[in-house]
């Protein structure tokens, strides 16, 4: 934490005033006195969500969440192979056994467990959704299941067995108050299964529980568009828009944007889906870059570039300070960047989810493909395949 | 569902006035919170007869309180249960914010909360109304009634119950009306009150003996019964009180073990 030392301003010189409700109010008034000490820095926003889990444990760039599933992945194939082999080894397995194991006890790729774990994240979505749950506790729980399968392996925990114990857990994050019996009553559970992986949730979750979700910034842009295109944007049709992106940053959330972007950029970008010609006029706006001298971005900044993801957005200095503009075209590129991973972003078939996941069974499951054997071996019948129940 | 919330804005925060979280670990199906360790609180000083204090010592430790208040309230945070008890001191003097077991997010606008916070005699007059949205005001007017009772050494607003809790918070800074406080009279509890006026100047000036002019606009603004017009975190940090002789004491150097 070295980096993001909070300083504090010296007493005779007092604090200076920051935007606290981003967006929402007009900027605070500018510092009374001038002389300003030679250590003086003004926390921004962007620092402050510099400091919160979410962007210290939870942000990543493209190399260092593929590195990450990358290394989860393997680290379970290892052992799933491990315990093949020891099934092997302590089995006196006939030819044919040999040959089905060989064929069909695979451990899942990386591709594999993330296309697993997005389907069940929407099937989170939706079971959240229809225990009527407020939008944020959905949100919350969605993240949470998809944070704790960046930590964990589907072939160590089913994911399955982790659908309830995050939406619980989301509740009561996000104050959102239901005891647990009564919750295992609404979800059809039951209270251990809930409980069961509490802990290990919380503890993959690192204890960060604040998810700074981007709907709060799309009030606030739904606030500012109209503020600074006054007269020129449609209440009604604003109204439409507001709720429209509401859904798509749900849908949002489902996919890695979460991890590349911050809030207000996934949300600047699922405007951008809506309306980009809004989006476009609002920010040139906003942002004018006519300038002809472009003031160099903080150091902090470019260090934390890469490849135009986990960009920082300096919207709020833009808004306090007119030194410190912010390039509307390269903001727009980000966003552009952003929107594109959005959409690109393919939800897996149930048919293919089922493939998956049996195949997830039985590389932790050898036994059942044996069993299968002999019973298809003993019938050798045509009897429908039974299978694997999603 | 404390130990939750404690943990979930601890997480968030990293500041030299609140209290560090240092680990979390499991056992006996209890969630341990391993918590920076602080020797004392400003509840044990203020009562420790034996220890003396200055206004200088005082202004140090309004600074480091609304500065560790600051923080959370710039990260969107609500303390909800400020008192000298959760004001905690480390070995070397500094104060920290601690017992984030009643935060939460600041509300948005249209959220309905519960006014059953913060420890009855820090209550901000929206609370004792029963106010179902209220803002980080709260938090400042309980540093108002800190920083009154630092100067008095006794508690400023001590109400027995709830009801008393009125009587006394009006009777000591007078009954809002609707002029300073448009439809204040709307609350349902308004009817009953007895209505006082304000206290002069003067009444304060004797009340608060010790405190200069900037002082008592100082604890004024922080404990104005409109939660509009009242200081927010940074017109406290930004007042004369914190620029005027004499300059806050070095935390280090103030003695608070008899």
């Amino acid at each position: 934490m070295t980096d993001v030392q909070v300083i504090e301003e010296n007493a005779a010189n007092a604090v200076t005033a920051e935007v606290v409700e981003k967006d929402k109010e007009a900027p605070a008034k500018p510092p009374a006195e001038n002389n300003k000490p030679p250590n003086y820095k003004r926390i921004s926003d962007d620092d402050l969500y510099r400091h919160s889990s979410q962007y210290r444990m939870w942000s990543y760039t493209k190399e260092q969440l593929e590195e990450k599933r990358v290394d989860t992945n393997s680290r379970a194939v290892a052992s799933i192979e491990e315990d093949l082999l020891k099934f092997r080894e302590a089995h006196n397995l006939i030819e044919e056994e040999v040959k089905i194991l060989e064929a069909k006890a695979f451990p899942l790729t990386m591709e594999e467990e993330l296309s697993l774990v997005n389907f069940y994240a929407k099937k989170v979505q939706v079971i959240a959704q229809h225990l009527n749950l407020p939008t944020e506790v959905v949100a919350t729980s969605i993240s949470f299941f998809r944070r704790f399968f960046l930590e964990n392996s589907v072939m160590h925990i089913d994911p399955k067995s982790i659908v309830h114990t995050t939406i619980f857990l989301a509740c009561k994050s996000e104050n959102y108050f239901i005891s647990v019996d009564s919750f295992a009553q609404k979800a059809k559970s039951t209270r251990e299964s809930i409980i069961k992986y509490e802990f290990k949730l919380l503890e993959s979750l690192k204890f960060s529980l604040l998810n700074h979700h981007p709907y709060k910034p799309l009030h606030g842009f739904f606030l500012d568009i109209q503020n600074v295109l006054y007269g020129k944007v449609d209440l009604n049709y604003m109204g439409q828009i507001y709720d429209r992106c509401k859904k798509r940053i749900t849908g949002a959330l489902l996919t890695d944007a979460v991890y590349l972007y911050t809030p207000p950029q996934i949300t600047l970008a699922t405007l951008l889906i809506e309306d980009e010609a809004l989006v476009t006029r609002y920010l040139e706006m906003k942002f004018p870059s006519d300038e002809k001298i472009q003031e160099e971005e903080p150091t902090e900044n470019k260090e934390a570039q890469n490849d135009g993801s986990k960009v920082e957005k300096d919207e709020d200095q833009g808004i306090e300070d007119d030194k410190t503009s912010i390039d509307s075209a390269k903001l727009l590129a980000v966003i552009m960047a952003c929107k594109e991973l959005i959409e690109e972003t393919a939800p897996l078939s149930t048919e293919d989810a089922k493939r998956i996941a049996a195949k997830n069974y039985y590389c932790q499951n050898p036994s059942s493909l044996i069993q299968k054997l002999k019973r298809k071996m003993n019938e050798d019948t045509s009897a429908p395949e039974k299978r694997q129940k999603i | 569902m404390s130990a939750i919330r404690e943990v979930k804005y601890l997480q968030e925060m990293q500041h030299p006035n609140v209290i560090e979280l240092i680990d979390i670990f499991m056992a006996y199906d209890n969630l341990n919170l391993v918590l920076e360790f602080l020797p004392t609180d400003l509840e044990v000083v203020i009562k420790d007869k034996s220890i003396l204090f200055t206004p200088a010592d005082i202004k140090a430790w309004m600074l480091m309180t609304l500065r560790g208040v600051y923080h959370c309230h710039r990260n969107f945070i609500l303390h909800r249960d400020l008192k000298p008890n959760n004001l905690l001191f480390s070995p070397d003097g500094q104060i920290k914010v601690a017992d984030f077991g009643l935060a939460r997010a600041i509300p948005a606008p249209h959220e309905i909360l519960t006014s059953n916070v913060v420890t009855r005699w820090y209550r901000a007059p929206e609370l004792l109304f029963g106010a179902k949205h209220y803002t980080s005001a709260i938090d400042i007017w309980s540093v108002g009634v800190i920083f009154a009772e630092l100067m008095l050494r006794i508690p400023y607003l001590p109400g027995q119950n709830d009801v008393d809790q009125m009587e006394v918070t009006f009777r000591a800074l007078g009954t809002p009306t609707d002029r300073a406080w448009p439809e204040v009279s709307s609350f349902t509890s308004y009817n009953k009150l007895q209505i006082y006026p304000p206290p002069s100047r003067d009444e304060l000036r004797k009340r608060f003996i010790a405190a200069s002019e900037y002082a008592l606009d100082f604890m004024c603004g922080m404990l104005t019964m409109n939660p509009q017009k009242r200081w927010n975190a940074i017109e406290c940090l930004e007042s004369d009180y914190f620029k005027e002789l004499p300059p806050p004491s070095d935390p280090s150097t103030i003695k608070i073990r008899s």
